[in-house]
């Protein structure tokens, strides 16, 4: 569960980004954040993930005060929670695979787990075969899939998506929220900011919207609620969630 | 991820760095290679000259030369007051005719000129070997020194340590110098190797900011940087290693023929003090990497 209370975040230069927010997204939710570019949907997203601190104001991630987590413990939660972004951000030099399996690396999986796990995720996103592959030789919607399979690779809670498909035509963008609707119904939590109003009532989950820095609707789904049901048993997903969450790394 | 998993990733990238920053990699090596080969030969100088000194210490004398008038019952004075002196042992009395004998051996082809003068020629004199002389006790010595040259009868005191204690300084000052230009070059050689870290830094810091994004540890971020540092030090210690051994090698043949020589290169630096020195330059580059990377160079751009 992800809650604002009260939460501003003002700049040095006194710009203000967000503005007094006040939600609650359940658990294994999925919520489209919209707005105008400036409206605050980045920032809002930064601060669930401790890549930015409120000015004030308290946001609990599943009862987790992210703005009191300590810095040596932030990447312990950025573990429990897969980020995709509109740019990628998949490092260059390495290949597909290292890509994906860069988490089960630093948490000490031995090579062989890395590539099942990483080949796993990879398969979900409909790309297994490309492990070999460098980033610059996929297509813009194989490099988004690429990092959604990283994103998912230690089974977050919270799926984070920033303007996925900013960069994707239309087509591709279906695609895109297909696979973010198909991780959603295996329970994880999707916050997914857009401001491509098409998609947004295509799929029908509930929305958010920002302006100004400000929460000004939120309207709730009007689709039934999900299964929230664990993957099926004919298709597992190698866990590494399950393994040491790398305190030591 | 266990030590032995880290280690080998941690070098794997600092090696990947390293070439792909090669120049800036290169001239920082360089930079370290030089100042370790100059701390290098400071070490070796020292120690040459060092034991040079030591070498002409063990053998110093210490004489006093009395004038010709000077009968056996004055000398017999005068020797308590030279045995009075702790820094001297085995002393002896040299005869003119002894002392004759040591010149003609000395200076064969001056040997006529002592013969023609008779036995007057060359002086009685009293013979010692002289010990060490502490620092702390210089002064007494010196005081010690003046008095028997203040005696009647006594035409010269000769005592090595005055020479010695001369070289000594000199000594002290070539490793002074040495080593404040050591410690110069090697803080140009951290701030290189600083320079060369951040820069790496930033190349990868699109890189660097994915993997925060992933949940690595800082431990796990900065590692490889701390390792490409400590290898661009390690590879500049080999290096100059390497230039001493070359110099060593150049020089030893004329050690024999030649003083300079003989001070460079008559024994060269033990295995110890030359991993001393490539360890040195290990923590030189793992102090400019750490120097580097505590500016918050490795924060997440935008």
């Amino acid at each position: 569960m992800i809650q604002f209370f009260g939460v501003s975040r003002r700049f040095p230069t006194g710009q203000s980004a967000l503005d007094g927010i006040n939600l609650e997204i359940a658990r294994g939710e999925f919520c489209f954040i919209t707005g105008a570019s400036g409206a605050g949907k980045t920032t809002l997203l930064k601060l669930i993930f401790r890549e930015d601190v409120p000015s004030a104001g308290q946001i609990l991630v599943n009862g987790r005060n992210v703005s009191l987590i300590p810095r040596s413990k932030i990447p312990f939660l950025r573990r429990t929670i897969g980020v995709v972004f509109q740019d990628f951000r998949l490092i260059e030099r390495k290949t597909i695979f290292e890509n994906v399996a860069f988490l089960p690396r630093i948490l000490g999986l031995d090579h062989g787990r890395q590539k099942r796990v990483a080949f796993e995720a990879l398969r979900r996103v409909g790309l297994s075969h490309r492990m070999a592959s460098f980033p610059s030789q996929l297509s813009g919607g194989e490099k988004q899939r690429v990092a959604i399979a990283r994103a998912l690779i230690n089974e977050p809670e919270i799926l984070i998506a920033d303007e996925p498909t900013g960069n994707l035509d239309q087509e591709l963008s279906q695609e895109i929220v297909r696979l973010f609707l198909d991780i959603h119904l295996r329970g994880t939590t999707v916050l997914f900011a857009t401001h491509d109003r098409v998609l947004i009532e295509s799929v029908g989950h509930r929305v958010l919207t920002l302006a100004q820095g400000r929460l000004i609707d939120d309207r709730p789904s009007r689709r039934s609620p999900a299964p929230h049901s664990p993957p099926p048993p004919s298709d597992p997903m190698p866990s590494i969630a399950g393994t040491d969450s790398g305190e030591s790394a | 991820m266990n030590a032995l998993q880290a280690f080998s990733y941690f070098l794997r990238e600092a090696a990947v760095g390293l070439a792909r920053s090669l120049r800036v990699s290169l001239l920082a090596i360089f930079t370290i290679a030089v100042s370790l080969f100059l701390s290098g030969m400071v070490l070796l100088v020292s120690k040459n000259l060092s034991r040079t000194v030591h070498e002409w210490r063990a053998e110093a004398r210490f004489a006093v030369y009395l004038a010709p008038e000077f009968d056996a019952a004055a000398r017999a004075a005068l020797r308590p007051a030279i045995e009075m002196g702790r820094w001297t042992e085995g002393l002896e009395e040299i005869t003119p005719e002894v002392a004759r004998i040591r010149f003609e051996r000395a200076f064969p082809s001056l040997a006529e000129l002592v013969a023609d003068r008779g036995e007057g020629a060359l002086p009685f004199s009293f013979e010692a070997r002289l010990k060490t002389v502490p620092a702390s006790e210089m002064e007494a010595f010196t005081t010690w020194v003046e008095d028997l040259r203040s005696r009647p009868g006594v035409v010269m005191v000769d005592a090595d340590q005055d020479w010695i204690s001369q070289v000594e300084t000199l000594l002290a000052l070539i490793r002074g110098l040495g080593i404040a230009l050591a410690a110069i070059l090697l803080g140009a050689s951290v701030f290189t190797i600083a320079s060369v870290v951040r820069l790496t830094s930033f190349l990868y810091r699109e890189e660097i900011a994915v993997m925060r994004l992933v949940g690595a540890t800082e431990f796990y971020i900065r590692g490889p940087f701390y390792f490409e540092g400590i290898l661009q030090g390690l590879l500049g210690g080999l290096l100059a290693v390497g230039a001493l051994g070359g110099v060593h090698v150049l020089i030893a043949p004329r050690v024999a023929s030649s003083l300079v020589a003989g001070a460079l290169a008559e024994s060269f630096l033990s295995p110890t003090e030359l991993a001393a020195l490539v360890l040195f330059g290990a923590i030189a580059g793992w102090t400019g990497a750490v120097v580097s990377l505590s500016r918050e160079s490795l924060e997440t751009p935008g």
